[in-house]
């Protein structure tokens, strides 16, 4: 293959692409507005296919630690893909909001992805009651704060002391957003240097692997 | 002296989670009814769909999956029997988690659309699961609106549907979700280049990186699920929501007594070796 077909013609896709989508959503041009929305659905239509591959890859992984016989692996790998094929086998020929397929979701998924949720609170007060100590100065701020958060946060204590509401509502307001907003300005101006120098090919890590003569 | 201190310092976690678990279960079964404050956001959230004139279209994003539906399912229920409740709305849904249509369907199931006289496809309809977040976000956004619903239904001649075209045609957008891509996504594909107004409700771990959009101005209102209580009190129908307040005041409380008792614990224990040290 050409370094043509290998490096210069993604590269021209990507900006071309690039500079259409971004041109429509700054501009607003007309003439390029049907091909954004192609674009569009074609994205949609990738992320989709993406779910799929997933499935055909998981699929791949857990045959392959099912016929070695992974130790510690292989009675979950099996179990795995029955559900998979269960929760496929339902969806597709009786409907992914049938009765049985909402039983089935109820039933397993959605009460486990729940429980696993909540279980964290637990491990987040006792992470409290042994982070939140007094050692230093940078502990004792990020005692005080978390302190302020934890009664706020209690609606009981809220209605009694409505102070908490004004000191936590500084907290929010003022030094978590000033933090946030540092954060979110330097991870943008990143994201618009990563782009840019993938659209003038400076950056082509989305290539792959390249060999020494195309570097 | 010390050897006690060095406990209090160090509670066993089977014990604090034992005592957690009992914080949980207890006001669960027997609710105290403990104060609740209705906070500033929560009243311009039911505001803002309150002055909704008659006739408006909300598009509502199912985006939040099975785990958190616990802490954003509530207020999800208690918002959307505000707005049937209201009546002369009209909701469309669609769902940027793959989860959003079961959620929905359960959802539904609490709700009860049907005891205010709302219709499937006349009052609310239901867009489906749409993979690519942003991309669908901005397609929605640009139109034209998917051809069909979640269950492959044309809703070319849903009632629901009419003059509706792309983000112009919404009044309200209102986004439920347990992810950054989705509250995020909703001011960058629809608030900022159409100006629709937005109300977000997502988990209470990313208000912090909420916060600049709602200051900017960009949402109008931005609450966490937990308020659900808060909600359900203006809206007069008491459900999950003010069950799990006295919850959240109980553990809250139980946490700061740990983490004050933690900390009185540490400075005794090294009080003690000190003053041994120097006897």
């Amino acid at each position: 293959m050409s370094l043509f077909v290998r490096r210069q013609l993604p590269i021209a896709i990507v900006s071309i692409t690039a500079i259409l989508v971004m041109a429509d959503y700054f501009f607003r041009i007309a003439a390029t507005g049907p091909i954004v929305r192609d674009l569009q659905n074609w994205g949609i239509i990738l992320s989709a296919f993406a779910l799929g591959f997933g499935a055909v890859n998981l699929f791949i992984v857990h045959t392959r630690h099912i016929s070695k016989q992974t130790s510690n692996q292989w009675p979950y790998s099996i179990w795995l893909l029955f559900m998979v094929a269960l929760f496929a086998g339902v969806g597709v020929f009786i409907g992914p909001t049938s009765t049985q397929y909402m039983w089935i979701y109820n039933a397993s998924y959605f009460a486990l992805s729940a429980t696993l949720y909540s279980s964290t609170g637990f491990y987040i007060a006792s992470g409290c009651y042994r982070a939140l100590r007094a050692r230093n100065v940078q502990s004792v701020i990020l005692l005080v704060v978390g302190g302020i958060a934890l009664l706020r946060n209690a609606p009981m204590l809220a209605a009694g002391y409505p102070i908490l509401i004004d000191i936590d509502g500084w907290v929010n307001s003022v030094p978590t957003t000033s933090a946030q907003r540092g954060i979110m300005i330097g991870a943008a101006l990143g994201a618009i240097a990563l782009g840019v120098r993938t659209m003038i090919g400076r950056e082509t890590g989305f290539l792959g692997r390249r060999t020494e003569a195309e570097r | 002296m010390s050897s006690l201190w060095k406990k209090l310092e160090d509670v066993p976690r089977e014990v604090l989670y034992g005592l957690f678990l009992l914080a949980f279960i207890i006001p669960m079964l027997s609710p105290f009814g403990l104060p609740i404050p209705i906070s500033a956001d929560v009243r311009k959230w039911f505001a803002t769909i309150d002055a909704l004139p008659a006739g408006s279209t909300i598009m509502i994003d199912m985006g939040y999956s099975a785990g958190g539906e616990p802490e954003l399912g509530p207020y999800a229920v208690a918002v959307t029997h505000h707005i049937f409740k209201k009546g002369k709305l009209k909701s469309i849904y669609m769902a940027t988690s793959i989860d959003g249509v079961q959620l929905w369907e359960t959802l539904m199931a609490e709700v009860k659309p049907e005891q205010y006289g709302a219709k499937y496809g006349t009052d609310y309809v239901h867009l489906g699961y749409m993979a690519g977040t942003e991309t669908a976000m901005a397609k929605v956004g640009t139109g034209p609106m998917p051809s069909t619903d979640y269950k492959g239904n044309s809703i070319a001649q849903m009632p629901v549907m009419e003059g509706i075209k792309d983000a112009t045609s919404f009044k309200l957008l209102i986004c439920y979700t347990t992810g950054g891509d989705q509250s995020e996504g909703w001011v960058r594909q629809w608030v900022t280049p159409y100006k629709t107004p937005y109300l977000s409700c997502v988990l209470a771990l990313m208000i912090p990186t909420m916060l600049p959009y709602y200051r900017a101005g960009q949402i109008v209102s931005l609450v966490s699920g937990a308020t659900a209580g808060q909600y359900e009190l203006l809206n007069k129908i008491p459900a999950r929501g003010i069950k799990s307040a006295d919850v959240i005041s109980i553990c809250h409380i139980l946490i700061f007594a740990f983490v004050v008792l933690g900390n009185i614990a540490y400075y005794a224990r090294k009080a003690s070796e000190g003053s041994r040290k120097g006897g």
